[in-house]
């Protein structure tokens, strides 16, 4: 080896004299063989020419001895690459064009893969994150619901597959320190919680068992965010009583900065939680309310399918246990936290990375149909290095290095396009795409883009390779280097076809996901957010909030204000619980869950909730009088299908003393109003009741105020209002109440927009491809065109020629495209709404579409064609 | 010569090349052509090496320090570079016929077998 490597060095430091010395060599073959023939009696002419003849070329021996030269394989290929360089240098509008389709081809692909690698392939940045599990609670028609304290320590007992089993709850809470009070979303873990997802804290310590003892003082642990920022980084402000709530509490730890909670969208664990305090287990109340998300760290070698098996038999213990009768029917999963975490997005991402291969797809049929039309161009060229002793093999390795190199300098282009692709992205995108922290371009994202370039290239560089694959070296260097006829262009008809064909299926997609857009954006969401401006602060009780709805009642152009405990489609933490009516036999009282809304009187009336039967609530609806709620319609039925729910009781939850302590308590139904769309526009998730906020205070209340028009500096009349009313109380989330409803189009816009971008782009390479390919043949087809005309063709006969040509190619890609997206939409399936996917309406507009691009494109090369002038082009040849 | 006959030579001076090149030269430095003639001699025309395979295998073994050469003057007085066998090339020739006899005998006895 090392001989080999020592004399490759030599041969090529001393390649000239090498060369002389080789040269030499054979001449001198080919003198002796002539000198032997002539000594047999042949003419010294003859002698020579026969000589030559059986060597079978000097130059080919010469190149046979030069590629067995160790160093050579090198040499060889800086040679290609070289004269590879020079190529493109010589034709700069193609290699532009060539880089330039392949950077925004494989740039898409760099981008969504970037997505892919951060959601889908990365860990959770958690210790030991594939024996993370979320587990879902199942009861009556949910199955993603929260877990009780009662259930989650009985769990504890009779599980032996989970090392550690943690619950978590968050809510919105003020949090003091420098300043204005903060509102801040709270989480209540369990002590072993942080522990589970986080190696160590950044200062102090995490909950222990000593948290959890009845009578242990509150303790409560920072983000890191809501050190720097409240306390201004202190760190002596571990072991220090804070006011927290209506108590105080003792910091005992601030967490890492780099921690991040990463929970599912429905789980309503938010990713800037700021505050965490413990919140004991056990098993006190059989009937309690489900309020925890539980995960637990799958044991060691143990996995999904023995927990959940394991999980199901504890189910059954704990559903036959005394007091729980009417949760009987108590359900339990088991999922992967990453896998559940993406659910909603994975299909999102898969699909968006389906389109960027069309689209990568069409733009190497692009590249490959330029890249042959070249190699067609140049076949004369290639010809004369075949005959002047250049190998077959030799020849396709200079063809496909030329391909490379226009990858590699796509590749690297795709890289700069790809990461401004994916700010774009993070920047719009929708809030399914939870937080993982940085998209970055990692060595995951290196390696694929030039995977993806590499491959790319040989794929496109096939083309150029079959265009050359016969070489008949006689009639090619005869012929002018032109081409004629139809079987050459077999290859070239039959990629426009083919991105004709993608190009179809990503319209039809996109058409599809369009219309989604548009049916959600039409969708109804039970409330009229128009000229209704929000605000959220942390309510101090009833009578301040009553004189601030005064208030804010009496800024002019101010129309009504009223206030809620959780507006819709917000992110802020839910309220949910069973509800049933009076007189319910025991095994259904706990099977209809219903949001819990916490509400002051004229909130229907200011946020357009139609109120359907009975009354709202007025300022005397309160802990004194008789108890009354309102329900919305789904509930009305639900509970009472003969309509007669005004004046019927109801079993309400309540917590006047706190998050824990929960009474029960039976309140009359006032009113009916139509259902709103709190969760999501789509979906129906729970039916709602609506309390007046004097038997159901919260920590947390969102002002809702209607306004005639635009009243000018509403925000700074509302912000003197509050302070009237208490200095200390924090202001957050001022905002339209339309931005709620806007974010919750977030996705079907994201969806759609990138669709509708990448179709644009698959739609204007299909152009190009069959402008190109067209033109080129009109070009190939300038004489017999002009003996046409000679003979009498008409102009107008030509150009319906070369439209036909046109779609000879456009009509059979239409047809597979057709063909491939009725196999490719059911993928969409779950993307969609309100549009059915196999509508032949949808098809026939882009067939349209297509068709009408397709003609546009044809119809300039068709014009050439038919200008013409018979004469010109007989005299050119 | 006919294209099945080419072929087929090809692929039998595939394996055989290098020892038919170190047989050749055994007897005493020989230019190109010479060995070329000289092969086809001590085979009774049965391998004509053709140039294009000859002199990448006269440089691939002299390269490998079997094989030296240099230039001198043919019988016809002409100039060409000659090539003779090394001391590794005598070995290698040594170590190669005994390992053809052992292949040659390897194979006639599988051919007699029944």
């Amino acid at each position: 080896m090392a001989l080999r490597i020592l004399t490759a060095i030599r041969n090529l430091r001393h390649k000239r004299h090498l060369e002389a010395r080789l040269d030499a060599e054979v001449r001198s073959w080919a003198d002796l063989l002539t000198d032997e023939k002539i000594a047999a009696g042949m003419s010294p002419d003859e002698a020579r020419r026969t000589a030559l003849a059986e060597s079978g070329g000097l130059e080919q021996i010469k190149q046979a001895v030069r590629d067995r030269r160790p160093g050579t394989a090198f040499e060889v290929f800086a040679q290609d690459l070289r004269y590879a360089l020079r190529q493109l240098l010589r034709s700069p509008a193609f290699a532009a064009l060539a880089i330039l389709t392949l950077a925004i081809g494989i740039g898409a692909n760099t981008a969504i893969f970037s997505f892919v690698n951060a959601l889908l392939l990365r860990p959770l940045p958690y210790p030991n994150a594939d024996r993370l599990t979320i587990l879902w609670s199942g009861l009556g028609y949910s199955n993603r619901a929260p877990f009780s304290s009662f259930e989650l320590y009985q769990l504890r007992q009779r599980t032996t597959q989970f090392d550690q089993l943690a619950g978590i709850w968050v809510t919105n809470g003020a949090l003091p320190g420098e300043g204005d009070a903060e509102q801040v979303k709270v989480a209540d873990t369990t002590s072993n919680f942080l522990p589970l997802l986080c190696p160590r804290p950044a200062l102090g310590r995490f909950f222990g068992p000593q948290d959890d003892i009845p009578d242990a003082p509150n303790t409560i642990i920072l983000s890191h965010a809501a050190w720097v920022r409240r306390f201004g980084s202190n760190p002596a402000i571990i072991g220090k009583f804070v006011p927290f709530g209506r108590q105080k509490a003792q910091v005992i730890g601030v967490l890492p900065a780099s921690f991040r909670l990463v929970f599912p969208d429905d789980a309503s664990v938010p990713p800037n939680v700021e505050v965490f305090s413990s919140v004991p287990v056990g098993p006190w109340d059989p009937q309690g309310p489900a309020f925890l998300h539980v995960i637990g760290r799958l044991r060691n070698g143990s996995n999904i399918a023995r927990a959940q098996a394991e999980a199901d038999s504890a189910v059954r213990q704990i559903n036959a246990l005394a007091g729980r009768s009417s949760l009987a029917s108590f359900r339990l999963y088991v999922f992967s936290l990453q896998a559940d975490d993406v659910r909603e997005v994975r299909r999102t991402l898969l699909v968006l990375f389906g389109g960027v291969a069309l689209v990568l797809l069409i733009g190497c049929a692009n590249i490959a149909n330029l890249l042959m039309a070249r190699a067609r161009r140049r076949l004369r060229e290639t010809t004369i290095r075949a005959a002047l002793g250049a190998s077959r093999s030799r020849l396709v390795r200079q063809l496909l290095t030329e391909s490379l190199l226009l990858g590699c300098f796509g590749g690297i282009a795709a890289l700069a396009l790809g990461w401004a692709a994916t700010r774009a992205i993070l920047a719009a995108r929708p809030p399914t795409f939870v937080n993982f922290g940085d998209v970055t371009l990692d060595w995951r994202v290196l390696a694929f883009t030039f995977a993806v370039a590499i491959c790319t290239s040989m794929l496109f560089g096939l083309a150029p390779v079959l265009a050359t694959r016969r070489l008949d070296l006689t009639r090619n260097l005869k012929d002018s280097g032109r081409q004629s006829g139809w079987r050459r262009r077999h290859w070239s008809s039959a990629l426009v076809s083919a991105e004709v064909a993608l190009a179809f299926v990503l319209l039809l997609a996109t058409g599809l996901l369009t219309r989604t857009f548009v049916n959600i954006l039409r969708l109804d969401p039970g409330f009229h957010p128009e000229n209704v401006f929000t605000f959220r602060i942390n309510a101090p009780g009833y009578a301040p909030l009553h004189q601030l709805q005064q208030g804010l009642a009496a800024i002019p152009g101010v129309q009504s204000v009223a206030a809620i405990s959780h507006l819709p489609l917000d992110d802020a933490g839910n309220w949910y619980d069973y509800y049933w009516k009076e007189g319910a036999p025991a095994e259904l009282q706990n099977t209809v869950m219903a949001d819990h809304r916490s509400i002051l009187p004229g909130f229907f009336s200011t946020i357009g909730v139609t109120l359907l039967e009975g009354r709202d609530f007025t300022d005397s609806d309160d802990a004194t009088h008789q108890h009354v709620v309102i329900i919305d319609d789904i509930l009305a039925r639900q509970l009472w299908p003969n309509g007669d729910a005004i004046g019927s009781k109801l079993n309400i939850s309540d917590s006047p003393q706190g998050p824990y302590q929960f009474q029960r308590d039976w309140a009359v139904v006032i009113g009916v109003v139509r259902h709103v769309q709190y969760h999501s526009l789509t979906a129906i998730v729970r039916s709602q009741i609506y309390v007046p906020y004097p038997l159901a205070p919260r920590p947390s209340m969102s002002f809702v105020i209607h306004t005639a028009g635009v009243v000018p500096n509403l925000a700074g009349s509302v912000r003197r209002q509050v302070a009237l009313v208490n200095r200390q109380m924090p202001i957050t989330h001022v905002e339209p109440l339309s931005l709620l409803v806007d974010r919750a189009h977030a996705e079907s816009r994201f969806a759609s927009l990138l669709a509708t971008l990448l179709s644009v782009i698959a739609l204007l390479l299909a152009s190009i491809g069959i402008y190109g390919v067209l033109s080129y043949s009109v070009a190939q087809r300038t004489m017999e065109i002009g003996i046409r005309m000679a003979i009498g063709a008409h102009r107008a006969h030509v150009m319906k020629m070369i439209l036909a040509d046109g779609f000879a190619w456009v009509l059979p890609g239409v047809l597979a495209g057709v063909l491939l997206s009725f196999l490719v939409t059911p993928l969409l399936e779950r993307l969609l709404f309100g549009v059915n996917p196999g509508n032949p309406g949808n098809y026939a507009f882009i067939l349209a579409v297509v068709l009408l691009v397709s003609a546009l494109a044809a119809f300039l090369p068709a014009r050439r064609a038919m200008k013409i002038d018979p004469l010109t082009a007989l005299r050119y040849e | 010569m006919d294209q099945n006959q080419t072929q087929n030579q090809t692929n039998l001076l595939q394996g055989t090349l290098d020892l038919l090149i170190l047989k050749a030269i055994g007897a005493g430095e020989l230019h190109g052509l010479g060995i070329s003639r000289r092969i086809e001699q001590i085979t009774q025309g049965t391998f004509r090496v053709k140039p294009g395979s000859l002199f990448p295998a006269l440089h691939r073994m002299e390269d490998a320090g079997w094989l030296s050469s240099g230039w001198g003057e043919s019988e016809n007085n002409r100039r060409a570079k000659f090539y003779r066998l090394t001391k590794p090339g005598h070995r290698q020739l040594g170590n190669e016929t005994k390992q053809w006899a052992r292949v040659a005998l390897a194979m006639t006895n599988a051919l007699k077998a029944t």
